[in-house]
């Protein structure tokens, strides 16, 4: 069946004058504002009338001024367009380049874009819903729609395209826009790319993040450590891409009920992990068992190539010791009480331990030697250590600020930290032993109230290394709730830790008690020595984790050197200059095992990157990131 | 010299020291005990939130130098739905740092409060303090904090941040959370993703 001569000759006028030249942009028209100006593109003179069809929302914006990804951070929104005519395009999906990351005044984040960017549209057109090529004019074209009546004029020749778009672009300030773009997309075979628009488009589609499957060998781990309620800690572990320091960024999609803070970031070798402090909009609600949460994270390569990557992901939620998972939610004062009492439990819990039982049985004898005023200094042995405690929460927040996770035991992650709590067990001890004469414990005759102030200062740090999983769940707490919190729960930490002091100098007759004790209680004080030696068996096993085993060698030949030089310096040096050149060797064997530690440190294995769902078992201490960012040279 | 601080000197210290901070535990999150505050308005007056123990008070970040702010205001958004609930403390609280080019000066604000029929108190705080205590992030942003003290409700106005849909079609999540208190219910939702130009801390 030919058509006819007079048909053909109709239809060739009617495709010229529908069909636009090929000078004709494949762009709306720019709607400019003094912020920012925006188009709808098509990389398609002529585009097919079938199958998927590629637009692009272009942004050009004034120096300073951004719009955002889909997760805006903390304020604005993201652009937000609907596209008409819905029976032809579908529901069009905006696609999203990876972002940069915007500070605002105040500590606030925004995600998002400068300068330039085009937003990918993916929009499928149905051929179905297509008038046939070259139809005539419908009689009665839906009027109510004026895409739609100019859809039925072009006769399935074209698709005249509407966009209604809100966005806000924002520097400081922010501005909404409201625009509806036209676009009027020739169609037909064969499809005509546009050489100004096809490009521009491709590299922003060459800029949207890969998927895991879209690269090969990438090992991604993921955990959601809410151990610390209040305060659960994503992380994301990515092996088998290199990332760049500083470059390298996370980007979490928008979660419904948790607030997402700024990741830390370490860098391994062909790895990398994100630690993401998470914060619940609504406080007392037990994680699920799962939570899925997506991101981006930009700034990764592979050999040449450089790409970002975006995940979606089932995360496990993972609790300590301190909190079951389903476990129904207290109230807060019930919880802030309990938290409160475990803290004080805790800190009460601490006398227990050897060092820190050593210290307070020393004390308690010089409080029973020193005669009369015994509960001053009581007090202000006591006192001693809640000031200690209010230091250490100082230090713990600057540490945090710093970036580093601190919990209880967070100096035992450090091997300098732990070698130099061995010093100081072993010098506790030696001090019971009576071979150094320390101003702190009981060795002397002289008591002030100044030395029982410093004796319940030193008991903070000996305290600190004992995991007590008690004090996990308050602290934890604590963080989550900003410096006040921290401060007041360390406070009564310290006055747990204080108690046998503070029932000393309230109850007189526990004085006259220990003043009561019998003459063999000097014996006892070196017997407790042995109790402190205990501690530093205990902090050495920890460092063995640690350490090189040559190193934990020439830490333990530093202390015995410490000890024969303070039996050498007790017993035998009479001279002033030599007991001095004693006391120095003393330090220098101290710092030298400090020196040891950090130098035969144990780099952390390139297999621990993909470890990451049960890394829990690595040390006795709440803090799962070893405060240095080091990477596994060797 | 030997002096000897006395017993209880030193006891009171080590008390003060044991247990000053402890109202701390406040926080932004729903379930949490509301920071307290204690803040200026424009019209001079002294404005603590312990004043109103026993009362829902609803908090709303504004600025009404922002866009979304000066929408939902000229929009009477709230204004509107504080007249309908004469039971609820309504507080503005504007945290513009004084030295940000949207700060209006009291005698602004209250104009700008005549002008759009705004007759709850504005707060200032141009330190930024109780914005942050809060966790505000938006203007606006709103909180619901329920007779309890605690914070019932911490999210978006709205569940329109372009403004597209009509006023009546639109959610608004202050308004559903002060029923759901009136009638002894949590909000629900009880926290939404606030939408609108950052705090200009």
């Amino acid at each position: 069946m030919n058509p006819s001569k007079s048909t053909l000759l109709c239809a060739a006028i009617a495709a010229a004058l529908l069909v636009p030249s090929p000078a004709r942009p494949a762009a709306s028209q720019w709607s400019v504002n003094p912020q920012s100006r925006v188009r709808l593109i098509s990389p398609w003179q002529i585009a097919s009338r079938d199958g998927e069809l590629i637009l692009g929302l272009h942004f050009r914006l004034a120096p300073g001024w951004h719009v955002y990804w889909k997760n805006s951070g903390d304020a604005g929104f993201p652009p937000s367009v609907t596209f008409q005519p819905a029976e032809i395009l579908g529901k069009p999906e905006l696609l999203w380049p990876t972002p940069h990351r915007f500070d605002l005044p105040g500590g606030l984040v925004a995600f998002g874009y400068a300068d330039e960017v085009v937003y990918p549209v993916r929009a499928t057109i149905w051929p179905d819903a297509l008038p046939s090529p070259g139809s005539p004019r419908k009689d009665d074209p839906a009027a109510e729609d004026p895409s739609t009546a100019r859809n039925a004029l072009t006769g399935g020749d074209a698709v005249f395209i509407k966009a209604d778009l809100d966005y806000l672009v924002c520097e400081v300030d922010c501005i909404p826009y409201r625009y509806t773009l036209t676009l009027e997309q020739p169609l037909g075979e064969p499809a005509v790319t546009d050489p100004d628009t096809a490009p521009l488009l491709q590299s922003w589609l060459d800029r949207l993040p890969r998927t895991a499957a879209e690269v090969p060998g990438l090992q991604i781990g993921t955990l959601l450590d809410a151990a610390r309620p209040g305060e659960p800690d994503l992380e994301i572990r990515l092996r088998g891409v290199t990332a760049k320091p500083g470059e390298t960024d996370l980007f979490l999609e928008s979660h419904e009920s948790l607030d997402a803070g700024r990741p830390r970031v370490k860098v391994l070798q062909d790895a990398v992990i994100f630690h993401v402090p998470l914060k619940p909009r609504e406080a007392g609600n037990p994680l699920p068992s799962k939570v899925a949460f997506a991101w981006t994270v930009s700034n990764l390569s592979r050999g040449d190539e450089r790409f970002s990557l975006a995940t979606r992901r089932e995360v496990e939620v993972v609790t300590g010791s301190a909190a079951k998972p389903g476990r129904t939610p207290a109230g807060a004062p019930d919880r802030l009480s309990r938290l409160l009492l475990w803290a004080l439990l805790g800190g009460a819990l601490l006398n227990l331990s050897p060092t820190v039982l050593a210290l307070l049985a020393g004390e308690v004898l010089a409080l029973r030697q020193g005669g009369s005023g015994a509960r001053e200094r009581a007090a202000a042995a006591a006192t001693g250590i809640v000031g200690g405690c209010w230091m250490l929460a100082a230090l713990a927040l600057a540490a945090r600020r710093a970036g580093y996770s601190v919990g209880w035991g967070i100096q035992l992650q450090e091997p300098a930290m732990g070698a130099l709590l061995a010093v100081a067990s072993a010098l506790l001890a030696l001090n019971l032993w009576g071979l150094v004469e320390i101003p702190l414990a009981a060795s002397s005759s002289r008591s002030g109230t100044g030395r029982h102030l410093l004796a319940g200062l030193f008991t903070v740090p000996l305290a600190l290394a004992w995991p007590v999983p008690m004090l996990d769940e308050p602290l934890g707490y604590a963080f989550s709730r900003g410096p006040a919190a921290v401060c007041a729960v360390f406070a009564v930490v310290g006055f747990g830790l204080a108690l046998p002091y503070v029932i000393l100098a309230a109850v007189p007759a526990a004085v006259r008690l220990s003043s009561a004790a019998p003459a063999w209680l000097p014996r006892l004080r070196e017997g407790l020595g042995f109790l402190a030696g205990a501690s530093v068996f205990w902090v050495l096993r920890v460092l063995s984790r640690q350490v090189r085993p040559e190193g934990l060698a020439w830490i333990e030949l530093c202390l015995i050197g410490m000890a024969l030089l303070a039996w050498l310096r007790a017993r035998e040096a009479s001279g002033k200059a030599l007991r001095f050149a004693l006391a120095l060797g003393l330090a220098a064997c101290a710092a030298g095992a400090s020196w040891l530690a950090d130098d035969n440190r144990l780099a952390p294995r390139p297999a621990a990157a993909s470890r990451s769902h049960r890394s829990t078992d690595r040390l006795p201490s709440i803090s799962r990131e070893p405060p240095a960012n080091r990477t596994s040279g060797g | 010299m030997h002096d000897k601080p006395s017993i209880r000197t030193l006891l009171l210290g080590l008390a003060l020291l044991s247990l000053f901070a402890l109202p701390a535990f406040a926080g932004s999150a729903v379930g949490e005990t509301a920071p307290a505050f204690n803040l200026k308005g424009a019209d001079g007056k002294s404005y603590s939130l312990a004043d109103y123990k026993g009362k829902v008070v609803v908090l709303e970040w504004v600025n009404p130098n922002c866009p979304f702010s000066d929408r939902h205001a000229r929009e009477k958004t709230m204004s509107e739905l504080a007249k309908q609930h004469g039971e609820v403390v309504w507080l503005g609280i504007n945290s513009t740092s004084l030295d940000h080019s949207n700060y209006l000066k009291p005698a602004e604000t209250l104009a700008y409060n005549q002008k759009n029929g705004i007759n709850y108190p504005v707060l200032y705080d141009e330190t930024g303090k109780i914005g942050h205590a809060y966790d505000a992030k938006t203007t606006p942003h709103m909180f619901i904090i329920a007779k309890d003290g605690k914070i019932a409700y911490n999210g978006a106005i709205d569940d329109d941040p372009p403004g597209r849909k009509a006023k009546a079609e639109r959610v608004n999540y202050v308004g559903g959370g002060l029923n759901a208190e009136k009638a002894g219910k949590s909000p629900e939702p009880a926290s939404t993703k606030p939408y609108g130009c950052s705090v200009k801390y």
